[in-house]
């Protein structure tokens, strides 16, 4: 155990001393590698984000029905039940509201509740809430139903409701499989910076490996400094990508705040949760290590 | 030539080959054996395998055919991850010294001893003691630039002995030196085979072989002569 951490300790030693000797180059190669990882972290934010509005908002897919303000309750009350009657598999639940409930509920808000105040009756109709199964045709089925529904006597307006929540789902399933290309993309982008760097130092280090070789270093001797510098180039180009991306989000959420308040809601983009932002480190680290493994094999066969 | 030589084999070549890239013959059919503690000097002209022979026993490269076994290892059976093993019982000196120029003398010596674990404090205490056993007490911070080429060669040494090896080899250390150098050289050498160091030199000095050696071994284009003590061509 002692020889194994004497080891490690020589290993950290030539790194750093192999770091120090060339700085400027090491800091550029961290600056590129943390500029491109902050690439898949943001999207990775912005994903992790709005994800929870999606999920927090009903999918499954609803029409409502808007009676005419003149259209009696009797009416409206007839055409729920033969919605309700008509044994539509695709049919889940069929809600009448009626217009005393529904200003009853607005006036629960404060600024819905002046408005009302203000009108000289109750300008909302009664409505009918159609929910649907969801299934891959639900959106064209939808339209077949709000158009039969359209001509029924006492309606005004039918609304298909919920479906871009499905249209969003869908639009982040997409969002999700870019990003998953995008992080390929990098991580290739990164395996290929630190390939490189660790072939021009282990060229530069040729004397050197040919003397350790000579007095008997065995390969791993040989490799783990290179390990270190892989592990350590990408680790820091992590952790300062988890910065540029945390100072990114800040703006950007000023921006959101400003407008999620006009409707009145709040909604920021946030970092992903501690345990991911460490595996994301711990992953950079491995890349690293991997990548300056591959390389130094390849280059140091002399 | 030591007593224990004839009972205890460090090196043994059976029907030894070595051919150049281009298929010309370097060593042919070549035999021998030597003995724990011997002091052994290879001669010959340039070009003729002196430094293939010393490479061939280090595994720094294979043998076209035939055997050879050093400290009891046949090295076509070594494998690559048992390879370094063998080469810290085996101190190796070349003609380019091979110092690492960024560090100092006693970082130059520790190198040995970091590659096979040693402690720190250890490490740095044995490298003292290498560099004071072949005169360079007092140099520990110079970096190698700054040593003579007699210093640089010494430095080399000081490298090669830290991890008490079984075997020494040497490629020409004194061919840049001047004979006062050079003899010091040969001392420290002569010092390490006293207390039972097998020592191989390959050298072109015919006056060093004759006031050194125990035993010569000739390569010569297509023939290797092995004359025993003090027995020089």
């Amino acid at each position: 155990m002692k020889q194994w951490m004497q080891f490690h300790h020589y290993a950290i030693q030539v790194t750093l001393r192999r770091l120090l000797q060339a700085p400027s180059s090491f800091l550029t190669n961290v600056a590129v590698i943390a500029l491109a990882l902050v690439l898949p972290l943001m999207g990775a934010s912005i994903l992790i984000s709005v994800q929870p509005v999606a999920q927090h908002v009903s999918a499954d897919p609803s029409i409502t029905i808007f009676m005419k303000p003149d259209a009696s309750l009797a009416v409206s009350e007839s055409l729920a039940k033969s919605i309700q009657e008509s044994k539509d598999p695709l049919i889940l639940d069929v809600r009448l509201v009626n217009k005393s409930q529904a200003a009853q509920a607005l006036r629960s808000n404060e600024a819905w509740r002046q408005a009302l105040e203000a009108l000289p009756n109750n300008p909302l109709p009664h409505a009918i809430t159609v929910t649907l199964a969801a299934d891959d045709a639900v959106s064209r089925t939808a339209e077949l139903l709000a158009t039969e529904w359209r001509q029924k006597e006492g309606v005004q307006f039918v609304q298909l409701d919920s479906l871009w929540v499905q249209r969003l789902e869908a639009l982040l399933r997409l969002v999700r499989i870019v990003l998953t290309l995008v992080t390929l993309i990098i991580a290739l982008v990164v395996l290929a910076a630190v390939f490189n760097t660790v072939r021009m130092q282990a060229l530069s280090q040729r004397d050197e490996i040919a003397v350790a070789r000579l007095v008997g270093a065995t390969e791993s001797f040989v490799r783990r400094p290179f390990l270190y510098q892989g592990g350590l180039t990408c680790g820091l180009g992590a952790a300062i990508a988890v910065g540029l991306t945390a100072l990114a989000l800040n703006p950007l959420n000023t921006a959101i705040s400003d407008l999620s308040k006009t409707y009145d809601t709040l909604f920021a983009l946030h970092l992903p949760s501690g345990v991911a932002l460490i595996v994301y480190l711990i992953a950079a680290i491995a890349l690293g290590c991997f990548s300056a493994r591959w390389s130094v094999t390849r280059h140091t066969r002399f | 030539m030591n007593k224990l030589a004839w009972y205890w084999l460090m090196i043994e070549f059976q029907h030894v080959f070595k051919s150049y890239a281009s298929g010309s013959a370097i060593l042919e059919d070549v035999s021998f054996r030597v003995g724990v503690g011997e002091f052994l000097f290879v001669a010959g002209p340039s070009g003729a395998g002196k430094s293939t022979l010393l490479k061939l026993i280090t595994g720094l490269e294979p043998a076209d055919r035939g055997i050879i076994q050093v400290n009891g290892q046949r090295l076509d059976r070594l494998t690559a991850r048992a390879r370094p093993y063998l080469r810290r019982a085996v101190g190796v000196i070349l003609q380019d010294t091979h110092l690492l120029q960024d560090r100092n003398a006693l970082q130059n010596v520790m190198l040995p001893l970091a590659v096979t674990g040693q402690p720190n404090d250890v490490a740095r205490s044995r490298a003292r003691a290498a560099l004071q056993k072949v005169g360079l007490g007092g140099k520990e911070t110079a970096l190698p630039v700054t040593l003579s080429g007699g210093e640089q060669q010494r430095l080399a040494i000081a490298r090669a002995i830290v991890n008490r090896p079984a075997l020494l080899i040497a490629d020409e250390p004194t061919a840049n030196l001047d004979k006062d150098t050079a003899k010091r050289v040969m001392d420290v050498f002569k010092d390490f085979n006293q207390v039972g160091v097998t020592t191989l030199v390959a050298t072109h000095d015919e006056d060093l072989m004759a006031q050194y050696a125990d035993r010569v071994f000739v390569i010569e284009p297509g023939r290797f002569r092995d004359f025993p003590v003090n027995k020089t061509p």
